[in-house]
């Protein structure tokens, strides 16, 4: 009996030491150990298929706006809003934005 | 036999108060004590919500890394390094422009190096919660750390990774970017009605539809009234297409430094082409594939930049 409760006794501590390493594994960030998230993107994603009128840049301020999708799921700025571009004054060298 | 059974278990549980305790850590800080750099040199009393303030790579080898971008771009490097942690701070004309981090790759990894994008936000974590309310996922859990600040990692419901940031040095003011600084961000979602929705609810942008010929949804957020980043709608027309965001350097001629990427052991994606704004933009990969893209914009400062 004893032996019995020893053996599940023993069980019962090695799960603490396995669920140990797993909080220790998460506990140092997703991909690994060490600062930052480590690597989160898959691997061989394509690009491409840009047509010619596919634009991803800002606009230089005051573009027309489209009609808001019927099925968006976002509040659009109201209609009376120009399209904002980006910050034009200069700062100084390597400012960002 | 009942000796060595209480010999045993003593052996288990002293080893798993090690392990727990070990774990654990000091709060606020990495086991290897490694403390990331502030993202501004001088201090700022601004505080720009959803405006992109930082950029990090994680690259399976710095000093090659530190070569490409510093022969692109004029960057220069710091090299902060503790413990297991690897850290280059890049500068440009002694402005941090962004953080460049070593991790090695697994053999079995199936993921690549990339750009990781910081937004500003003022509470991480209220920013977390809104997160996981509206669909996304916590990858690095908040975590303050001394210098930089306050910051987590998440995935957004459609799978786009990107970090928020509370800086402690306050936020980069709004300034035109220079030549080799960061100017746009764009994210490419596969419905991008949606995602827009969710960063609206998280930041508080407002969005703005703009009429794009091709038919694909293309929204452009923003917040203190300038323009932050724009979303787009994958095209449909591969399967291997990934939500994610692309952050853009600003350069003088964006085909010449597409040719200087090549050079320097880089590949070309998108080659350069028009935009919207009237430039030229393309998207690159570093040597590891890490894709990034360039943008040409013509401003208040082109007189002096082109000289």
């Amino acid at each position: 009996m004893s032996g019995m409760t020893g053996r599940l006794a023993l069980a019962g501590l090695g799960l603490v030491v396995v669920a140990s390493l797993f909080a220790c594994v998460g506990s140092v960030g997703y991909g690994g150990g060490g600062y930052g998230p480590g690597y989160v993107e898959p691997a061989g994603y394509d690009y491409g298929g840009w047509g010619g009128a596919y634009f991803v840049g800002p606009g230089r301020g005051g573009e027309r706006r489209a009609a808001p999708s019927p099925s968006r799921g976002y509040r659009p700025a109201p209609a009376s809003r120009s399209v904002p571009s980006i910050p034009n004054r200069s700062g100084g060298a390597g400012r960002r934005r | 036999m009942n000796k060595l059974g209480w010999r045993a278990r003593f052996f288990v549980s002293q080893a798993a108060l090690i392990l727990a305790l070990g774990c654990a850590g000091p709060p606020g800080a990495f086991a290897d004590g490694f403390d990331p750099p502030p993202i501004n040199g001088q201090s700022s009393a601004e505080h720009l919500p959803g405006k992109v303030i930082w950029v990090e790579l994680v690259t399976p080898d710095l000093a090659a890394a530190e070569r490409f971008y510093g022969g692109l771009f004029g960057w220069t490097f710091r090299d902060l390094h503790a413990g297991d942690t690897r850290y280059a701070l890049a500068q440009r004309d002694g402005e941090a422009v962004a953080g460049l981090v070593e991790r090695a790759v697994p053999a079995t990894e199936k993921r690549q190096p990339a750009w990781l994008t910081f937004l500003a936000v003022g509470d991480v974590d209220d920013a977390s919660r809104a997160v996981v309310a509206k669909g996304g996922k916590i990858l690095l859990q908040p975590r303050t750390y001394a210098s930089r600040g306050r910051q987590a990692v998440f995935a957004d419901p459609q799978g786009a990774v990107f970090a928020v940031l509370a800086s402690h040095s306050g936020d980069p003011p709004d300034y035109l970017a220079a030549p080799g600084a960061w100017v746009w961000s764009s994210l490419f979602a596969r419905d991008a009605d949606q995602d827009a929705g969710f960063y609206q609810t998280v930041f508080g942008y407002d969005v703005f539809d703009l009429d794009d010929e091709s038919g694909s949804r293309h929204m452009i957020l923003s917040s203190g009234d300038y323009a932050r980043l724009s979303v787009n709608q994958l095209p449909a027309d591969a399967a291997r297409r990934h939500p994610h965001w692309l952050n853009f350097v600003r350069v003088v001629d964006a085909a010449d430094s597409s040719a200087k990427a090549v050079a320097l052991g880089g590949r070309v994606l998108v080659p350069a082409r028009l935009d919207r704004h009237g430039g030229k933009l393309a998207v690159l990969a570093d040597p590891t594939g890490a894709p990034f893209g360039v943008m040409e914009w013509t401003g208040a400062d082109s007189n002096q930049e082109l000289k």
